[in-house]
């Protein structure tokens, strides 16, 4: 993969840098605010930008305004947002319109160094990565409370991992399932929250999501 | 040496600066305000002769010895009742009026900024309009100014009278010889010229006489400055004593003022200290945990040996460690202050609303944006009372209303609950009242039992 890196913390910002060479990616540029993360996309074209939220000079949503418009200007370019924090509104910022190249993770999760890399690749690729939190907040807002009793607390953890943006592999991996199993499950939560049946990871993730947002 | 002529030097420059006072800004100043003076205090005579007419006006119309009819000696005092009633009634904003005049001549001409007193209270109604008047302590402070004024005008006419009469001195020499110039033999009668005891005038009969009249007037004109500027001194005291905001006003302000400062400060103070979480300790944990997950995968490559399993043991154990530091941290941090509240209430309650058990509806409408200290309490506020549905209410759903329409923050919490919240029983809501009148903010429960409950927080839009 190519990545233009944008996180004000130096030392987070090379040891990012350097997980990802270790892993044989190309880091074509690493900046420090929105700004440089703009030009340095124009000027290089990569694969995935992964994006801070705080960054000089307000240290407030820099990062998020700087992602925002890397999708309208850059849709071949997926954008992985990073944060301290999960925020119900900049999830629904990011997610608008689409969810296709985006994902949206707690810094902590780089910790998981694997899970971390296979989450960046998907939205490289044009999927979908949402921090359990995201999904959390959006399970927990309870205005579906009728529809997710209906679920077996398998099939919840199911659509937890489908709302993160993982493919039927990734969830019975998680699992410890075998992926036929999956998809029985997801069958079943499409049919028991009414949703018309969804080809491609993407179009499912967005089906869950605008299910939950709804 | 500077020591030796040191007191030489200031002595001249005192001498200078007494000779040229009565050319001087400052006298004219002076001066000028005292000349203002004197018909100002002519207005408060008027209306202390107005007010002394009519208290007399039953004597004048029924005069003791002949009384016309009973009825006229009735509607007599009425009418006196009714003027004295109208100028005390009165007298309080009367007085404030003029005091506005004073405080602007004040600042204009003596350099001395008086504050305006406190407001007068607005009433609605007549019944409350004269209430207020009469209540109106500033007020009767003005009125007691401005009959003060009235002696005080005196003495201002009498400084003024320094520079007139001294200046009148001084043209004695120059005119005589114009005036005088009669045939010999003729006996004219003296002519008067003025001291600064009026009535005790000197008289000038012949032409070297007149050097005598100069004399005086240079002396008047040479002391003019510092007559006035005493009567200004006595003045200017009183002035600021009377049409003040007052000592308890002036407190209030100043207390106001510095909790206002120190609630932003803290505020602030808790920004900083989760800007540095964020920028220090939490992204070296992030960084930490990020170098462990590094050492964890490199040790999974080296297969089964004895060493490596126990390092690889011990790394993961740091790698939870520094994972579990991580969430813990963020939730230290957001409690501090919420980064988010940088970015808009409505944003942060969106997040606070979605993270709740029971599901909150939201309805934000906030045209701009309160203080970041209101925010942050706004903000605390309806976490806490979020948390206390949670715990206690056993609600369905929880709704949550800011309106910062009508330049105030009105949030209200409601729930369809069993209700019973109590501030006496120690729920948070006591210690919520009080972070709420840091600000001067409300707070109004209603919950009986049985519910709902209805949590409303009023606050200003600033400190």
């Amino acid at each position: 993969m190519r990545v233009v890196i944008a996180e004000d913390a130096a030392i987070f910002r090379e040891g990012l840098v350097r997980l990802l060479e270790d892993r044989g990616h190309r880091v074509c540029a690493a900046v420090a605010d929105g700004e440089a993360l703009l030009a340095a996309v124009a000027a290089h074209r990569p694969d995935v930008a992964v994006v801070d939220i705080r960054m000089p000079p307000t240290h407030t949503d820099e990062g998020l305004r700087a992602a925002l418009r890397l999708r309208a200007d850059h849709p071949g370019t997926g954008v992985l947002v990073f944060s301290q924090y999960i925020e119900t509104r900049y999830a629904a910022r990011l997610l608008q319109g689409s969810a296709a190249g985006v994902g949206y993770l707690l810094k902590d999760r780089v910790a998981d160094v694997a899970e971390f890399t296979e989450a960046l690749a998907r939205v490289a690729a044009g999927g979908t990565a949402l921090d359990p939190e995201v999904v959390g907040q959006l399970l927990g807002a309870g205005r579906h409370a009728r529809g997710l009793a209906a679920l077996t607390a398998r099939e919840r953890e199911v659509l937890s991992l489908m709302a993160e943006g993982r493919s039927n592999a990734g969830i019975a991996d998680v699992l410890v399932i075998s992926a036929g199993v999956v998809e029985k499950h997801v069958a079943s939560i499409f049919a028991k929250l009414g949703l018309p049946p969804a080809e491609g990871d993407n179009r499912r993730v967005l089906a869950v999501l605008r299910y939950l947002e709804a | 040496m500077h020591g030796m002529e040191g007191p030489l030097t200031t002595a001249a420059a005192r001498g200078r600066a007494a000779l040229l006072a009565p050319f001087g800004r400052r006298a004219r100043d002076d001066l000028l305000f005292c000349l203002a003076g004197v018909p100002l205090g002519l207005v408060v005579a008027g209306v202390v002769v107005w007010v002394m007419a009519v208290a007399l006006a039953a004597v004048v119309l029924s005069p003791p010895s002949r009384p016309p009819s009973i009825w006229l000696g009735v509607a007599a005092a009425a009418l006196d009742v009714l003027g004295l009633l109208l100028a005390v009634v009165l007298a309080t904003r009367v007085a404030r009026r003029l005091g506005v005049v004073h405080r602007r001549l004040a600042a204009r001409l003596l350099g001395t900024a008086v504050a305006p007193p406190p407001p007068l209270a607005r009433g609605r109604g007549r019944l409350r309009w004269v209430a207020a008047g009469l209540g109106d302590g500033p007020g009767w402070r003005a009125v007691a100014y401005q009959l003060l004024k009235l002696p005080l005008a005196f003495l201002e006419a009498y400084a003024v009278f320094w520079w007139a009469g001294g200046l009148a001195n001084l043209t004695y020499p120059f005119w005589w010889g114009l005036f005088r110039n009669h045939p010999p033999g003729v006996t004219l009668g003296p002519v008067p010229a003025l001291t600064p005891f009026p009535g005790r005038a000197l008289q000038i009969a012949t032409y070297p006489g007149t050097f005598l009249a100069l004399a005086v007037g240079l002396g008047m004109v040479l002391a003019a400055p510092w007559v006035t500027r005493a009567v200004v001194a006595v003045d200017r005291w009183l002035l600021v004593a009377l049409l003040g905001p007052g000592r308890l006003a002036l407190r209030v302000r100043d207390l106001e003022h510095t909790r206002a400062l120190a609630v932003d400060d803290a505020a602030a103070q808790l920004r900083r200290v989760e800007r540095d979480l964020h920028d220090g300790a939490q992204i070296r944990l992030a960084t930490l945990a990020m170098h462990l997950g590094l050492a964890r995968e490199s040790l999974a490559g080296l297969g089964e040996v004895a060493e490596v399993g126990r390092a690889r043991e011990l790394v993961d154990a740091a790698h939870r460690d520094a994972k579990q530091a991580l969430g813990e941290l963020r939730d230290l941090a957001r409690g501090i202050h919420p980064p988010v509240l940088d970015n808009g209430l409505d944003d942060a309650l969106a997040t606070l609303a979605a993270t709740s058990a029971i599901p909150v509806e939201l309805a934000c409408d906030l045209p701009e944006r309160p203080a970041p200290a209101i925010e942050t309490i706004a903000y605390y506020c309806a976490a806490e009372l979020l948390a206390n549905a949670a715990k206690h209410s056993r609600a369905g759903r929880i709704t949550v209303r800011v309106d910062g329409r009508r330049g105030r923050l009105a949030l209200e919490v409601g729930d369809d609950g069993v209700g019973g919240a109590d501030p006496a029983r120690g729920s948070g809501l006591a210690g919520l009242a009080q972070r709420v009148s840091t600000v001067d903010g409300r707070l109004r429960i209603s919950s009986p039992q049985g519910g709902p409950t209805r949590v409303g927080v009023h606050l200003p839009l600033r400190t």
